[in-house]
């Protein structure tokens, strides 16, 4: 690591097991896996078979743009066409789908399960239409980041249009909130009151202008709508969180939040959040820089941050494969996985000028942020993340326990959801990623180790 | 000799590479302008008739340049022959090392050639830095190409008999080269020529003297003899007597369809004195058309366009120049590739993060005007974007949608920031469109069916076709580039083919039967 980080010392090993085995106990003991079993074991197959998966990803990918049912079949055929010996079910499915009669009908079967699919991980097509879903996971102690789905921005039109989206879901939630119980989630820790409505936002739909090499036209252009989207949020008493993407689009994201927050306009409010990837190995210079700008502006509320492992793995190998870069990601999980333990004790250090807010699936990662936590004595700051539809018996388990548990629900319709759904679906179904490794093994002890 | 091997791009996203490049180009502005002088085996002969400037500022000189003359031209030639001994008779693989060294000299140089890109074509960062390594490149593949090409496959052989195919130098190569790539285009026919032993006679594009000058000092600099490379700047005089030449066998020529016609014409007259047939390398025109499918992915769709037609302002030869949409998602494209045409930056090149920087001539701008008046009257303007008002060359991006079929802006290559937005019933008559053109250099596919795309695989005569990505940025090795009918002779740069016209097959068969005894 190339930063001296004064870390929290780690927890006992003892402790990390104590709380993952109690986390493990609490999750559903059959229906391993954030879906159910029927699904879980499709899945298990997907991942086993990777050019059945590839084609029907491929399904997934294009199904919103298919004309009607008939279409659908047609590319579903095509598609399957290219597997060498697909399973029974989805290479009798493909045939039909060859067939004008049967066509229209395999066609809505598979919309059907497109819809299923996309139902796991969007919570509605719209904040209006999630309003009892993200009651009733407030009901059970589980509070929500609602992330608003939507195509790219290519137009400033459609940046206009995102941000109205944004301010129209915050108003949206704010009413609903009024509703929601008092005590069901913890909202309070050392440095005051947690918000109640908390909205997720991307740069990439906030300005169609981010280019890599530039990454204050992006930023210039994005300014205006992130500041009425605070303006929102503050006079709401609403937090907005700013999510990380993919490493091009870094220096303009870093760049507008950090100016923006440090307006004086912004200095005290609203509460704002930004996301660390621990999966790329620049991440604890991020942190330190992040800590630093913190420790300088002092704003109050304190700046959250968001550690992920990262979701744009496969992208940016790639895209350094290509460009004959070295990735700028770790390549092996264990090292990642240890990254983010490290990334995680450095927050729980600075505990008294960030909210941390660990997201993960990872049980192991977890638990070992909940026990560095606790050794910290950090523990009543501590947040923990999900996504909706990976992590709900994790999600379940850490309320049930009585953490602090936040789901981050995207909202949107099918069009738009698209390319999150396929990044989930991908993430569910890549053999290195736990909720597999979960799935497929038993062993609470090897589940547990430290990476 | 290692395995090939792309040149890395440079990580723009980092500040620090952004750094080091405005760090050459500050340098690179200290000493301007160059002087470019005519080489003739290493004899330099300056003197200022010649003169490029920044597009951007054409106030600015980059390069003053010595103009090239006929007797020139007969003495490079006659040098070019007389290299054959240190050059063209050396074993491939020394020559081969030397140019190595050339590519590393590229390598420790590439700031200020990226920025020289900058300056005197006007071309963004990116690309400027994607054509140095395109450079790289070609060094690279072509001399190891050229190393294999000297272990030819081996022949037959019954008992009694020897037999031996050999590739030898053609003897005279002379490159006629453009100023969109003024660096990467001439270097690979350049190091095409030398890697398989021929001396070469380089005449550079007008408008980009000081980079034919870097790229000259660079394989100078290498190791390359004097007399088997000379540069020859200036206009298209000495171009024209250089194809002429009785001297010269083979001829590597990119830039317009007019001029490469023209080229195919002249060298196919034999001189007196001439004993060969000339061999003609023509890389041409194009326009190239982007197919959208009714299932095919916006999002990526508008950028992908945006980059292909309007990066380095449409001076591409492989740039989109026709859209051709499946009206299913026609009304969606147009608004959002309207308001993304709006949104392009166009400005100084030396800015990081402009999308389309200035045109490289006042011809090239006259051009776009006119074509686009006429747009305007034969259909409508779908969108335009915004451009800074000179001194600079700037022009906005547009697009002109619902042109009738006989428009000439529809079968012409314009070189500029015109695209043509057509709709279409289906991706058949699509495939007709693009069938029924003179040129088939690049053309682009987006669609997610896979017996869609395999159908257009197979019909479209284009050289080049790219599947739900941009169809510009051929990259060396990955891409091997180039046209068919009007569009080029058929060569692929960067492809494992191109060294063939630069060199003759010899085959040597011995009897090796004495008195019936093999021997």
């Amino acid at each position: 690591m190339a930063v001296a980080m004064r870390e929290a010392t780690s927890p006992d090993e003892a402790a990390v097991r104590r709380i993952g085995e109690r986390l493990l106990e609490a999750m559903p003991p059959r229906a391993r896996g954030p879906l159910g079993r029927a699904e879980e074991r499709l899945m298990s197959r997907l991942a086993e078979e990777p050019e059945t998966k590839a084609a029907l990803f491929r399904l997934v990918d294009v199904a919103p743009m298919c004309r009607n049912a008939a279409d659908l079949a047609a590319h579903l055929a095509a598609l399957v066409g290219e597997v060498d010996d697909p399973p029974g079910t989805v290479g009798l499915a493909a045939g039909l789908g060859r067939s004008r009669v049967a066509a229209p009908f395999v066609g809505a079967v598979a919309e059907r399960a497109v819809h299923a699919m996309a139902g796991r991980f969007i919570v509605g097509t719209d904040v209006d239409d999630a309003a009892g879903e993200l009651r009733r996971l407030w009901r059970k102690g589980v509070a929500a980041t609602v992330d608003l789905l939507g195509e790219a921005t290519v137009t400033e039109a459609e940046a206009d249009r995102y941000a109205q989206r944004c301010l129209d879901g915050l108003d949206s939630l704010a009413a609903q909130a009024k509703s929601w119980p008092a005590d069901a989630v913890s909202l309070e820790d050392r440095h005051g009151p947690i918000p109640r409505v908390n909205l997720s936002v991307k740069v990439s739909a906030l300005t169609p202008e981010i280019r890599e090499e530039d990454p204050r036209r992006g930023a210039d252009d994005a300014r205006p709508r992130l500041r009425l989207l605070l303006e929102r949020a503050r006079a709401l008493g609403a937090h907005l969180h700013v999510d990380m993407e993919s490493l091009e689009s870094r220096e303009t994201v870093t760049a507008l939040v950090r100016e923006a927050l440090a307006e004086p306009e912004f200095r005290d409010g609203p509460s704002a959040g930004v996301v660390l990837q621990a999966y790329l190995r620049d991440s604890p210079e991020q942190l330190e820089a992040w800590l630093e700008w913190a420790e300088r502006v002092g704003r109050d509320p304190p700046l959250v941050i968001r550690l992920v492992k990262g979701a744009y793995w496969d992208h940016e190998v790639v895209e350094a494969a290509q460009a004959g870069w070295e990735a700028p990601v770790f390549t092996e999980r264990a090292a990642c996985d240890r990254n983010f333990e490290a990334l995680t004790r450095r927050l729980l250090a600075r505990a008294d000028l960030v909210r941390p807010a660990i997201a993960s699936h990872n049980v192991r990662s977890v638990a070992h942020a909940i026990a560095a936590a606790e050794a910290a004595g950090a523990a009543d700051v501590l947040e923990l993340q999900v996504l909706r539809g990976l992590g709900d018996d994790l999600q379940d388990a850490l309320a049930g326990v009585g953490y602090r548990v936040r789901a981050y629900c995207p909202v949107g319709d099918l069009i738009a959801g698209m390319a999150y759904l396929v990044r989930r679906l991908l993430e569910n179904t890549s053999n290195d990623s736990f909720l597999r490794l979960r799935a497929t093994a038993d062993d609470p002890e090897a589940l547990l180790a430290p990476p | 000799m290692n395995e090939f091997t792309n040149e890395p791009l440079a990580e723009l996203r980092r500040e620090s590479v952004r750094a080091a490049l405005r760090e050459g180009l500050a340098g690179l502005d200290a000493r301007l302008p160059l002087q470019v002088p005519v080489i003739v085996a290493g004899a330099r002969r300056t003197g200022g008739a010649l003169r490029s400037d920044d597009p951007a500022d054409p106030e600015r000189t980059v390069a003053v340049a010595a103009q090239a003359t006929e007797a020139d031209v007969d003495a490079a030639v006659a040098a070019a022959a007389g290299a054959r001994p240190e050059w063209g008779e050396r074993p491939a693989r020394e020559r081969a090392e030397i140019l190595g060294a050339a590519a590393q000299l590229m390598r420790e140089r590439r700031a200020e050639l990226t920025a020289l890109i900058v300056r005197e074509a006007g071309k963004p960062w990116v690309d400027a830095d994607a054509e140095v390594c395109e450079a790289i490149d070609f060094i690279e593949y072509y001399r190891r190409l050229a190393v294999r090409l000297d272990e030819p496959p081996a022949l037959i052989q019954p008992p009694g008999e020897r037999n031996e195919l050999r590739y030898v130098p053609r003897g005279v190569a002379a490159v006629i080269a453009p100023w969109n790539f003024p660096v990467s285009i001439s270097t690979g026919m350049v190091t095409a020529g030398l890697a398989s032993g021929n001396g070469v006679v380089y005449k550079p594009a007008e408008q980009t003297p000081g980079c034919a000058l870097a790229i000259t000092e660079v394989l100078h600099e290498a190791g390359v003899p004097p007399a088997a490379l000379s540069l020859l700047p200036g206009g298209d005089g000495p171009g024209i007597a250089l194809v002429a030449h009785p001297g010269v066998h083979t001829v590597a020529f990119t830039g317009s369809c007019a001029a490469g016609l023209a080229i195919t014409k002249s060298a196919a007259e034999l001189a007196p004195g001439q004993r060969h047939l000339k061999r003609v390398v023509a890389e041409m025109g194009g326009k190239n058309c982007v197919i959208v499918d009714s299932d095919a992915d916006l999002d990526e769709v508008v950028p992908a366009v945006c980059r292909s037609a309007f990066g380095f302002a449409g001076q591409k030869c492989s740039a989109a120049a026709r859209l051709l949409v499946h009206e299913a998602v026609a009304d969606a494209l147009a608004e959002r590739l309207a308001g993304a045409v709006e949104s392009l930056l166009t400005g100084p090149p030396e800015r990081f993060g402009v999308d389309l920087g200035p045109l490289i001539d006042d011809e090239s701008a006259e051009r776009y005007d006119r074509y686009l008046v006429r747009g305007r009257s034969e259909g409508e303007l779908l969108a335009v974007g915004a451009a800074p008002d000179g001194p600079g060359r700037f022009r906005p991006p547009a697009v002109v949608a619902g042109l009738p079929p006989t428009s000439s802006i529809l079968s012409e290559e314009i070189f500029a920031p015109l695209l043509a937005f057509e709709v279409v019933p289906s991706v058949e008559a699509a495939c007709e469109a693009v069938e029924g053109l003179r040129f088939a250099l690049t053309g682009g596919l987006f669609s997610r069916n896979p017996e869609t795309v395999a159908m257009v695989e197979r019909r479209l005569p284009v050289g080049n076709l790219y599947v739900n990505r941009g169809i510009t940025g051929a990259v060396v090795g990955r891409q091997p580039f180039g046209g068919n009918r009007l569009s080029g002779s058929g060569a692929k740069a960067g492809g494992p083919d191109y060294l063939m016209p630069f060199v003759e097959p010899r085959v040597v068969t011995e009897n090796k039967l004495r008195h019936g005894l093999v021997v």
